[in-house]
């Protein structure tokens, strides 16, 4: 340190150093940091989706009170978009509303015996209806597109046990229910009993300019607050199935169509997360034997001249951009594959039966012929041989349409085997996607396989292994980690990639597995319905859930694979490989 | 049996699959690259009597097979009359199929391409008494050179003594000067004007096989080709003209016709953008990483999820950025800068500048995992033979590590290029436009502007094959565009491959 006081030039070098080194590294963790706060800010936008709703009676400052619309006085009655109900006892008596006015369209009991119905909403929207009944059971119950009566669709939790006494029906299908006892509960059409506690002293007054509820007497009367923003959303609502307006049973549906506000919002996730992992599960069907097979022949039987070739090659596929590959499925090969439906499908069988049988003829040619064609070039020389199978499983397509499928294979599935056949489907994205995700396998399964040290095939094949005995027994068993790393990787690529299911699928919200039906993911949604959403809402931060779930699930699935690779390499060290 | 004392099925079906890998990709390049070079091909056209006697002119395309029997698609052109642009024949309804030399294909400003003859020449609405039908070529090729002339005298025109007139007219508050300067503007407007009625002097009268007649002002016509009369020079050189178009010119007609210029430019900026910022964040974090921090449990840690992040999907950039970059920093820029536009947003919609940023949060793993490689690879008595000479940590980074270190870096920049040219789900998010009237580089002050959105060559394939009314029009053009992004992609990744094995052959042979 001395020295550096002495020396004014080296003392200067030293603070330069000092500045630089604390310069990198608070871009170095800012940087860093920023990358990393991606996962919080998604959960930070999510929080609020999980928020219990409250309702509290607001502090007013001026005493006066505004001038209020007045609450419905009847709370035996309620008016619907079509329908107006009335309670009688323990049934419900339903009228339709026609040009000519009020119709009896019948009557059905609403409540179990020895309860009687003491009050009814219309929930927003006029297709649903809440019943409350005097031992403090609210129900709801939604009309039908084509019938005359309504269907129950659920019981909620019990406020209580005291009578309803009154229910009103707020914004965003939300209603609060008050009963004899004065306890207070807020429902949601979807999400059942959010809130409940006392009610505040007095009853309600009616509803100011600004749609706030007003409580309490003339005298006394304060402001209604109900903090209730996504009172639709909990974790059952996401994945079960529910009980829609205008539906018979409950369903998983996704559908948020902003356009209409008389038409519910159906937010259930599981459709969008089968999508996902259907789209992904056929990606990984095609990839996988594809990407682990051309992982094994590179790595031990082709020449080494060959490899430093082909395999840049297949990982340069990885770089075409999923929105070409999209294209190439959805507008190139989806019809194509609709004309040559039961060609492309006999190619399942017809590929596999090329390669075994192009090993058959070349085990039985001469051996001049087998040293011209050796098993180390079979990836360059099956091409032709697989292309020209192809080709002819895709003339005789017709025929074979002709010969079993009665000249149509789409309408012989519908018939046959009840199955639709949608033009951009599953099948689809998975060759597409397939194609995508198999470099990206097979470059890390391939890296894993030749990291094996070679000390032990060689030790196999010294007690008279075969190549490939010695590959299935050692070599595949050292390297099993690291093809399980691999698939991982693959998985989560598959689940996360967007532009390909967008294009490739009809994107429509299904829940089968078909491979002939289309599907949609949470990235496609993502992709299609964020930019319409509006800032702050419930679809807002549902999609950012669902940006959240792929964040998580990818991240989860690489960190496993990562630690995994990790593992293996040191593993190989002990062994003596090369590092 | 030998087959069984040989390797066994399995290593065939191993072998099987490494070919047939191949030979898809093979295939796909193959189809991108014959459709979309295909596309600019001047091919033939054919006159056809069909057997009910009619007749139309046509280029024609695929053949589809049905049970009715063979289909042919004819792109018949003469929108106006026919109202669709294409045409599906039964092959066996044609009687007679003819290769006239004199028939023309005219791709026009509006109304998408005529097909059919050139029968005269008006002249200010007279028509020119020309019988012969060479005289008639070389005249109408006189009067499409003069046009071209008079065309680009009147761009020139506009670029140099309009523009800059409007421009400082909207910013001129003095009265005298404003008099005078609208005077000039108003001269040289009547000037364009008049270039422009001299344009329109000529017409092309057009008559379709069918009969029906059209007088073509030739300032509409943007081609007229003579194919079957072409020689295979000419029709090289047709080739290579529109070609060129294509990559030069802006979208017509709903993006279904005309060129990409518009989403080449807007690619290019985005990703140099996206570059200039993701380069030193990324370099200075891989640096701290392998070099500066303490290398325990954290930093590992830290590694492992900066390598995860390379695995995330793209989409889910793309949502942090529209949360972060539009909606938060956006909102509060426009809130505070932009408060007199409100509510029409400035920075608070999605734009240039947040598509670079959250492009570059998306490439900024691949940049820190590709310049760590390099740096782990420089054997650490490289560094300690700087130290040990007196160098300072700052001296040993600047004058040792880094300079051995940059081909990683430049590595990581080409591979983040590469990806960032061919994402398009996050842009779909933050800034991409289907159509952009404005390039986000003009002459007008601040010269780059950051908020204006920007077309993209990829979400241009998206939305021309996927939105556009008429696909058949449109799928040429989107193998063309998926054609230049692909070999774009393609040239930048082979760069990185060759360069990280130039990397491997040099440091490799030094022990760690």
């Amino acid at each position: 340190m001395t020295d550096h006081a002495a020396f004014p030039r080296q003392r200067l070098r030293f603070i330069c150093d000092r500045l630089a080194t604390a310069l990198i590294s608070a871009c170095g963790i800012g940087v860093i940091g920023a990358v990393l706060a991606i996962g919080v800010f998604l959960a930070v936008e999510v929080a609020p989706l999980f928020v219990a709703p409250e309702v509290r009676e607001q502090a007013t400052a001026g005493d006066s009170l505004p001038a209020l619309a007045s609450l419905p006085t009847d709370s035996l009655s309620a008016a619907g978009e079509q329908q107006q109900w009335q309670a009688d006892g323990r049934e419900l008596v339903v009228f339709q509303r026609t040009a000519s006015g009020l119709e009896l369209a019948g009557r059905v009991e609403a409540v179990p015996p020895s309860r009687r119905i003491t009050a009814l909403a219309a929930l927003q929207g006029g297709r649903a209806l809440l019943i409350g009944d005097d031992g403090g059971g609210v129900q709801r119950w939604v009309t039908l597109a084509d019938q005359d009566l309504p269907v129950p669709a659920g019981r909620y939790q019990a406020l209580g046990s005291a009578p309803i006494r009154q229910l009103i029906a707020l914004p965003d299908r939300q209603a609060l229910a008050v009963n004899e006892a004065n306890q207070m509960g807020l429902y949601q059409a979807i999400g059942g009993l959010r809130w409940q506690g006392q009610a505040p002293s007095g009853e309600a007054l009616g509803w100011d300019d600004q749609g706030g509820l007003w409580w309490g007497s003339p005298d006394a009367a304060s402001r209604l607050e109900i903090d209730a923003e996504h009172a639709e959303v909990n974790w059952r609502s996401l994945w079960l199935p529910q009980h829609y307006e205008g539906y018979a049973a409950p369903q998983q549906r996704w559908q948020t169509s902003a356009s209409d506000s008389r038409d519910e919002p159906r937010y259930g996730l599981a459709p969008l997360a089968w999508g996902t992992l259907k789209a992904a599960a056929y990606a990984l069907l095609v990839a996988i034997p594809l990407a682990l097979g051309a992982a094994v022949h590179t790595a031990c039987f082709m020449s080494a001249g060959l490899r430093t070739r082909i395999k840049p090659t297949l990982e340069l596929m990885e770089a075409l951009p999923g929105v070409v590959l999209g294209f190439i499925a959805g507008l190139v090969l989806a019809p194509w594959v609709e004309r040559y439906l039961p060609g492309v499908l006999a190619l399942l069988l017809v590929l596999p039966l090329g390669m075994l049988s192009g090993g058959a003829l070349w085990a039985c040619c001469s051996a001049r012929w087998r040293q011209r064609l050796p098993l180390s070039w079979a990836g360059l020389w099956l091409m032709p041989w697989l292309a020209l199978l192809a080709a002819l499983a895709l003339w005789l397509s017709p025929s074979l349409e002709r010969l079993w499928f009665d000249g149509d294979m789409r309408s012989w599935l519908a018939l046959q085997l009840g199955l639709d056949y949608a033009s951009r489907n599953a099948m689809i994205v998975g060759l597409a996607m397939g194609l995508a995700v198999m470099p990206t396998i097979y470059a890390l399964a391939e890296d894993a396989l030749s990291g094996v040290p070679k000390s032990l095939a060689e030790g196999a094949a010294a007690m008279g292994a075969t190549r490939w005995q010695a590959l299935w027994k050692v070599v595949l068993p050292a390297a099993s980690p690291g093809i399980f790393a691999a698939l991982m990787i693959g998985a989560g690529r598959a689940v996360g990639e967007t532009m390909i299911v967008l294009m490739a699928t009809g994107n429509t919200a299904v829940m089968t597995a078909s491979p002939f039906e289309g599907l949609r993911s949470l990235s496609a949604n993502i992709a299609i319905e964020l930019p319409e959403a509006a800032l702050g809402g419930t679809h807002y931060r549902l999609l950012f859930l669902s940006a959240l779930l792929l964040f998580v699930f990818t991240f989860c699935v690489n960190t496993l694979a990562e630690v995994v690779r990790g593992r293996l390499r040191r593993r190989y060290q002990r062994l003596g490989g090369p590092t | 049996m030998r087959l069984a004392r040989g390797e066994g099925p399995w290593a065939w079906l191993a072998a099987g699959s490494v070919a047939l890998s191949l030979l898809l990709l093979v295939a796909l390049l193959a189809l991108l690259a014959g459709r979309g070079l295909a596309h600019f091909w001047p091919g033939e056209l054919v006159q056809v009597e069909l057997d009910d006697g009619s007749r139309f002119a046509a280029r024609p395309g695929r053949e589809e097979r049905s049970a009715e029997g063979v289909e042919r698609l004819y792109h018949t052109g003469n929108r106006e009359w026919l109202g669709t642009p294409w045409r599906w024949v039964e092959v066996a309804r044609i009687v007679d199929q003819q290769r006239p030399a004199e028939l023309v294909i005219v791709e026009r400003r509006r109304w998408g391409d005529f097909i059919g003859r050139v029968v005269g020449l008006e002249e200010d609405g007279v028509a020119l008494d020309i019988d012969d039908e060479a005289a008639r070529w070389t005249a109408l090729d006189e009067r499409l050179t003069r046009l071209a002339r008079l065309r680009e005298a009147r761009d020139a025109l506009r670029q140099e003594e309009v523009m800059p007139r409007v421009r400082a007219l909207s910013a001129e508050q003095d009265v005298a000067s404003r008099a005078r300067l609208e005077d000039e503007l108003a001269a040289a407007n009547a000037e364009v004007l008049a270039l422009q009625a001299r344009m329109a002097r000529d017409r092309v009268v057009l008559e379709s096989v069918a009969g029906e007649r059209l007088a073509l002002p030739l300032e509409e016509v943007l081609a007229l080709q003579r194919p079957n009369a072409m020689s295979l020079p000419a029709k090289l050189g047709a080739w290579g003209e529109r070609a060129w178009r294509f990559l030069s010119e802006g979208p017509r007609a709903a993006n279904t016709a005309g060129g990409v210029w518009p989403a080449i430019f807007g690619t290019v900026l985005m990703v140099l953008l996206m570059s200039l910022l993701v380069a030193p964040f990324g370099v200075l974090a891989a640096i701290y990483l392998n070099e500066i921090a303490h290398q325990g449990r954290l930093t590992r840690l830290v590694r492992i999820s900066v390598r995860n992040l390379a695995g995330v999907p793209s989409i889910v950039y793309g949502v942090f950025g529209l949360g972060v970059f539009v909606y938060g920093i956006g909102g509060s820029l426009d809130e505070w800068f932009f408060s007199d536009q409100l509510p029409s947003p400035t920075f608070g919609t999605g734009g240039l500048l947040w598509a670079s940023l959250t492009l570059a949060l998306l490439t900024l793993p691949v940049v820190i995992v590709a310049t760590e490689e390099g740096l782990a690879r420089i054997p650490d008595h490289q560094r300690e033979g700087a130290l040990a000479l007196g160098a300072t940590r700052l001296e040993t980074l600047r004058r040792v590590v880094v300079p051995m270190a940059l081909p990683a870096m430049l590595t990581g920049m080409i591979l983040a290029v590469a990806r960032a040219a061919g994402e398009v789900a996050p842009l779909m998010l933050v800034g991409v436009a289907k159509l952009a009237p404005q390039v986000p580089l003009d002459g007008e002050f601040p010269f780059l502007h950051l908020e204006r959105k920007f077309m993209h060559l990829g979400y241009h394939i998206f939305d021309v094959g996927f939105h556009s009314g008429d696909v058949e029009a449109a799928l040429p053009l989107v193998y063309a565009t998926a054609l230049l992004l692909v070999v774009v992609i393609l040239v930048l990744n082979l760069t990185a491959i060759f360069m990280r094995h130039h990397l491997k052959a040099r440091h490799g042979a030094l022990p760690r």
